[in-house]
């Protein structure tokens, strides 16, 4: 036994000793890196130093998409509604309240009611609003398999025609227009880094 | 429960709101179309014209109140994160109870009460249905224990006298 691995060792130490050339490969890419770890073995300029790099599950995109946006998107409306309900409810409130002469305990009921009530009926409205924003968007990102501007104006648009289409066809249409409208303004403005970049390539009077 | 699939605390809670609303949106959608038709003259356009009506009057009254449900919830839940360094059931279930007794703090005392005691309860009912689904698919998991059988009890293969198998 003490044979066999003593041979054994000297085999390998007789094979693989320090003197080989082949063993004598550098274990760090730079050598101002060597004192921080070995680990380190790579080149630092790989590494994207200007946005940070996520690791992502496999399958998911890179971006968060409409489904996972859209509880908080309503979410968000729906308590925007609310406050500015809520203050609306309270100018009206302090206004009729004085305009009636109430005062105390009366006074204070009133106001809690008129607070409630507009903020109420504000944050349902603008919460069934994203809700069918959020719907709409959610499927047609999923139908069309893409998450871009067109599903944005085409939700929007969808959401004004939905939201009025009980009140007849002018109203739906105004409705649609509406949405279009508001939809196309948040697309020019998320989108204006992009069309400054057109224009500046088309226009030559534009360049710097 | 899936904790890392939410969003962190402050803004959980108006993730939870739009989530409770949507869910009061449709559900209460669909409840009223019910009743409406119900309630409705005689007649399918009646009817429908009824279902319809019912939607848009009251389901968004049912969303704003799961809304203000969730959000007050969510609201308790990610205070008593904060106070007590720890995110357990007990949470949700105290968060539940306090809900059901803030909201209804205009009907008086006893209306708090039984509104607490319900909110509570219905917690503790889906934080327990959560965990012991946790234990079910945690036994799925589970690796299998190795059989380990005494052979010597068997006693010889049978045919082991008559012929030698060499």
């Amino acid at each position: 036994m003490e044979s066999h691995s003593s041979s054994a060792s000297d085999t390998y130490a007789s094979s693989y000793s320090n003197r080989d050339p082949g063993m004598n490969v550098p274990v760090h890419s730079q050598q101002n890196l060597a004192p921080l770890s070995p680990y380190l073995n790579f080149d630092p300029v790989y590494l994207p130093q200007s946005q940070p790099e996520f690791i992502f599950p496999e399958g998911a995109s890179r971006q968060r998409g409409r489904f996972e946006l859209a509880f908080s998107q309503i979410g968000v409306s729906c308590m925007a509604g609310a406050a500015v309900g809520g203050i609306g409810g309270l100018y009206n409130g302090l206004r009729n309240t004085t305009l009636a002469g109430h005062t105390g305990k009366l006074r204070r009921t009133q106001l809690i009611n008129s607070v409630m009530k507009q903020g109420s009926a504000t944050a349902n409205t603008l919460g069934v609003l994203a809700v069918m924003y959020s719907g709409f968007g959610v499927l047609l990102s999923w139908g069309r398999g893409s998450d871009d501007e067109l599903n944005t104006l085409a939700a929007a648009t969808a959401t004004g025609v939905l939201y009025k289409s009980t009140a007849g066809v002018k109203k739906c249409g105004i409705g649609g227009a509406v949405g279009l409208g508001l939809a196309s303004i948040y697309c020019l403005w998320t989108a204006r880094d992009r069309l400054q970049g057109f224009q500046q390539e088309y226009n030559p009077a534009w360049k710097r | 429960m899936e904790e890392y699939a939410r969003e962190p605390c402050p803004w959980r809670i108006v993730d939870d709101c739009g989530g409770a609303f949507t869910m009061g949106c449709i559900g209460g959608a669909v409840f009223q179309s019910i009743k409406g038709f119900r309630n409705a003259p005689s007649g399918m356009n009646r009817r429908l014209l009824g279902s319809l009506a019912a939607i848009k009057q009251r389901s968004p009254i049912i969303a704003g109140n799961f809304a203000i449900w969730g959000g007050m919830f969510s609201t308790i839940d990610c205070t008593l994160v904060h106070f007590r360094k720890k995110e357990d059931p007990w949470n949700s279930i105290i968060s539940g109870a306090a809900t059901g007794g803030i909201l209804a703090a205009r009907n008086g005392l006893p209306a708090m009460a039984g509104s607490a005691v319900i909110g509570g309860v219905l917690l503790a009912l889906i934080e327990g249905v959560g965990i012991l689904f946790t234990r079910i698919s945690a036994e799925q998991f589970k690796p299998p224990n190795p059989i380990l059988e005494d052979p010597s009890q068997l006693g010889p293969p049978p045919g082991f006298h008559q012929q030698p198998n060499y």
